[in-house]
């Protein structure tokens, strides 16, 4: 992207001011100082950038023309929307605008037969469900933070939740998008049905980050909520053996709706805060929740049971009614909210390991954090094998957020070097972009990069997030050997 | 040396067509390349599209040669490109249930090995028992009736090793079951017919067996008590691994319900008192369809899932077409099918997959007859929000009806992310793009 300092006066600013005032109205444009504080940054709060306006649309004809205004003053521009976010996907462009999907937060269909809801991006992810649980629905994906995170955001990031290892994460959930090309012209992709032709330009805006255009209407899928709910509580005198015990009830045939398991610090910062029941001298906690069919549902309570105590279990307990599995469930949902109550700062990862690496790698980091002199508390996705190790620091100790930071980066090592990942459903966005070549080689990093130039040339929806070095978008071809040019029939194609 | 030449030097073994044994996968592929490539290693696909595209040589890709009726014909090819030497599991970590396998690799025979380990690769697609491979899998994303409770391989697919255009060996996606670390470009590879890389590995996740299963198979009188049963049973608690719907002539020829005008088709997959409760579930919900029931025998059940996996893949139609549709008209739309075929004098035959929205068709008749039924299928998907693609049509009918249906907006996209990945077009974007 071309250098536009120089044209970024007063004079600009006021100019640009009108123009988006003209599209959007007054009170959907921000420009004062003050206001835009609350753009600075999304959920990770350490980095912080002021942007110059932050807008918001009510319309997908009104993103549409900001997006050609910024394509013609190539000034870059930031999707956003509940700013919940943990990898600083939102963080503000400087010299660019905020597009706050906030104002779009209608749901716009609902249809049961069909099986279908269709939403602007500022919908709330509960409140999907809230719209059709009266029908006997839900919308599966369910992070943490889903009762004031956006579809918008969880389309962006391809959010998964606590019970994603069964019903899979937002790409298995959304049947199309309507968007906002980075050059402003209007699209859709994918629409009523599961399935598609052609390419399968959905998976790659799903999980995109924004980095490919503004999503303006989600098409999402529905399910039928299960007749019967069953969870266990399951504690272990060593985490090695919580462990265990998910890939033996995955391998017996049964896939839980979800599986979660809690070290002996969370037990401790969340019996201190919420007190759930979980016992405190147990070296971890597992969680396992099965749903389907009463019948099915009724043959596996007992087939997991065994297997929890065939893998050492001291104490396992089937919720009896609809309080007691809340109460199980409300510890792991606090759990880090619980870390503040035990140290004044934490910092969380979203590492992914293979489920049979799980013992090693809480080893490994349980040394890393020896080594650092830092606590880390392990809360994890287990049947899918996402972790969050929360590095506890002290930031009033000099160095010591430095430090926690180093820390969580050895633990994206540690997971890559097990096969894993170094993200799971957070997102690379700013935060984690210089651990990507840790996953991946320069040549699959600008395959990466062909995406995005495709739908993107100038490069600039999102800037600065996901690539680790800033790439520009070289005309096809040239970035290849000097092939001969194809046959004349062939380049007809294109 | 020419060039092509030069490029059966890059690989293990090579084949010139109309020069000794023919291999029997080429001969399906409709044109006559002038060498077979025969490659055992990723790095010499690599060295053969480095070349290649460095002397605009055309390649065309494929492996068991099953599905070549899929896409547009192609044109002007130098080289094919057979990957059916590539054919090793290289990884499959059991309590990980993932694993990576070589795209030469039967599905079949994949399905085989995983099976040591009570695991299963749920998939089953067309041409599954003539030697269909797991490249061919991924490029065409063709699935079969399981697909109702598992996706098709987009659900399934983690990871890929792939050789783009220019040579360039990438590695994207993980071995992991969640992973958001950059673009899902795995994801775009399924269905890309092979137009946009030359896939060498890919990684799946795979599922637990099921202790148990059977099939119900229900007959029923007339489509209005056929399409309320078949809802009942969206709503009701039970998860079919399989759910279709027959119409009267493929009811009769797979043998399912004879005489009945649908059947539904149900398989359930899981722990013994399970399956028996869901199919008890299933019979009171639909007893009141006058519907017949027919629990079948494991011989039995797998010859009609067998029949039903094939359809409607025919030499012997004039075209096929699958729909995909809102999950509520793919139940309804057989009605308006069958009774535009009577009225049209064509031979029809209709399958729904309802808990996908797919509706499988094909047709038979009279040349302007069938062209006739190809424009209201097209005009049926378009009007209800969904889209169709055409497949296996008669020569005389090639010029008439285009094998993908409508794009819409994604076409400009389609064509950007072709051209970005391969300028040169050395991997046959035809099969996917109409010219201009």
């Amino acid at each position: 992207m071309r250098s536009q300092t120089s044209k970024r006066t007063g004079e600009w600013k006021s100019r640009i001011a009108s123009e988006l005032i003209e599209i959007l109205g007054t009170d959907a444009v921000i420009s004062s100082e003050d206001e835009l504080i609350a753009y600075e940054s999304d959920g990770l709060t350490g980095y912080r950038v002021k942007p110059v306006f932050v807008v918001l649309p009510s319309s997908t004809e009104q993103v549409s023309q900001v997006v050609k205004l910024c394509n013609r003053e190539e000034m870059p521009f930031v999707p956003r929307g509940a700013g919940t976010g943990l990898s600083g996907g939102a963080l503000p462009s400087r010299e660019g605008i905020v597009v706050s999907l906030s104002r779009m937060n209608r749901i716009l269909e609902v249809d049961i037969p069909n099986r279908v809801v269709v939403v602007e991006p500022g919908v709330v992810n509960i409140s999907v469900t809230n719209a059709v649980s009266a029908e006997g629905f839900y919308y599966a994906p369910d992070p943490s933070s889903q009762i004031v995170c956006t579809i918008g955001g969880n389309v962006a990031e391809n959010s998964g939740g606590v019970h994603c290892l069964k019903y899979g994460v937002t790409t298995n959930h959304v049947l199309g998008v309507e968007m906002v090309l980075p050059d402003g012209a209007i699209v859709k992709l994918g629409g009523m049905t599961l399935e598609s032709f052609g390419y399968d330009l959905l998976s790659l805006v799903v999980g995109s980050e924004g980095l490919l255009g503004i999503v303006t209407k989600v098409f999402l899928r529905i399910i039928k909520k299960p007749q019967m709910v069953k969870t266990l509580f399951a504690s272990f005198e060593r985490i090695e053996d919580a462990g265990a015990s998910v890939s033996a009830i995955i391998s017996s045939g049964v896939i839980p709706a979800g599986m979660e398991i809690m070290d002996n610090l969370s037990i401790n910062a969340v019996e201190s805060t919420v007190g759930a029941g979980y016992p405190t001298d147990a070296g971890a906690i597992l969680l396992v929740e099965l749903d389907g069919p009463g019948a099915e549902v009724n043959v596996q309570t007992p087939t997991v049971s065994e297997i929890l105590k065939g893998n050492g279990a001291i104490e396992i307990k089937v919720a009896v009614d609809e309080n007691e599995r809340q109460l199980f469930w409300k510890g792991r949902k606090s759990a880090f909210a619980a870390m503040g109550r035990i140290s004044p700062g934490y910092y969380v990862q979203d590492g992914v390991i293979p489920r049979s690496s799980l013992a090693r790698v809480l080893g490994e980091i349980g040394e890393l954090g020896k080594r650092y002199g830092l606590r880390v508390a392990n809360v994890f996705h287990a049947g899918d094998g996402n972790l969050h190790p929360l590095v506890l620091y002290d930031p009033e100790i000099k160095g010591e957020s430095e430090k926690a930071e180093e820390l969580s980066g050895e633990i994206l090592r540690v997971c890559v070097d097990a096969g894993g990942s170094i993200t799971g459903e957070h997102g690379v966005g700013f935060d984690k972009k210089r651990f990507l070549p840790l996953m991946f080689s320069e040549q699959e990093i600008d395959t990466m990069n062909l995406v995005r130039c495709a739908f993107d040339e100038k490069g600039l929806c999102n800037p600065g997030k996901v690539f680790p070095t800033p790439r520009t978008c070289v005309e096809p071809g040239m970035q290849n050997h000097s092939s001969k040019p194809p046959p004349k029939e062939m380049g007809e194609f294109f | 040396m020419s060039c092509v030449a030069k490029l059966s030097d890059m690989v293990s073994g090579f084949h010139i067509p109309g020069s000794g044994d023919a291999d029997t996968n080429a001969l399906q592929l409709g044109f006559s390349p002038e060498v077979i490539l025969y490659p055992e290693t990723v790095e010499e696909i690599s060295r053969v599209l480095d070349f290649a595209s460095r002397n605009g040589i055309r390649i065309f890709p494929f492996a068991g040669g099953t599905k070549l009726f899929l896409g547009n014909p192609v044109s002007t090819i130098g080289a094919a490109l057979s990957l059916k030497r590539l054919c090793r599991v290289l990884f499959h970590e059991p309590s990980d249930m993932v694993s990576t396998v070589e795209c030469g690799m039967e599905i079949r025979e994949f399905q085989k090995i995983i099976g040591r380990e009570n695991q299963v690769f749920p998939v089953d697609p067309p041409r599954l028992a003539c030697g269909a491979t797991i490249g061919g899998l991924v490029s065409t994303n063709l699935c079969g009736p399981m697909s109702s409770r598992y996706g098709t391989c987009r659900e399934l697919i983690l990871g890929a090793k792939a050789v783009r255009a220019d040579g360039e060996i990438i590695n994207l996606g993980g071995k992991v079951v969640k992973n958001v670390a950059g673009y899902d470009i795995p994801k775009l590879m399924v269905g890309s017919l092979g137009t946009l890389c030359v896939l060498a590995e890919v990684t799946f996740r795979l599922y637990p067996r099921q202790p148990s299963s059977r099939t119900l198979v229900v007959g029923f009188d007339d489509h209005d008590s056929c399409s309320r049963a078949a809802r009942s049973i969206l709503n009701a608690d039970v998860i079919p691994t399989c759910f279709e719907i027959l119409d009267e002539k493929l009811s009769s020829e797979f043998s399912a319900t004879r005489g009945a005008k649908r059947s539904v088709l149900l398989r359930l997959d899981s722990f013994e008192d399970a399956v028996v409760e869901q199919i008890k579930q299933v019979k009171e919900i639909t007893s009141g369809e006058s519907a017949s029931f027919v629990e079948t025998d494991d011989e039995f059940s797998r010859d009609l899932w067998d029949s039903v996996r094939e359809f409607p893949f025919s030499n012997e139609v004039s075209f096929s077409s699958k729909l995909t549709l809102p999950i509520e008209d793919s139940i309804k739309v057989l009605y308006d099918i069958e009774s535009a075929s009577e009225l049209s004098g064509v031979e029809v035959r209709c399958l729904s997959r309802p808990i996908r929205g797919i509706v499988l068709v094909s047709v038979s008749g009279e040349s302007s007859r069938a062209h006739g039924t190809a424009h209201f299928l097209e005009n049926l998907a378009d009007v209800l929000g969904g889209r169709i693609m055409f497949s296996g049509i008669r020569h005389e009918l090639r010029e008439k009806i285009k094998t993908w249906g409508n794009f819409g907006e994604a076409l400009l996209l389609m064509k950007n992310i072709k051209r970005r990945f391969d300028p040169g077009n050395i991997l046959p974007g035809e099969k996917i793009f109409d010219a201009d």
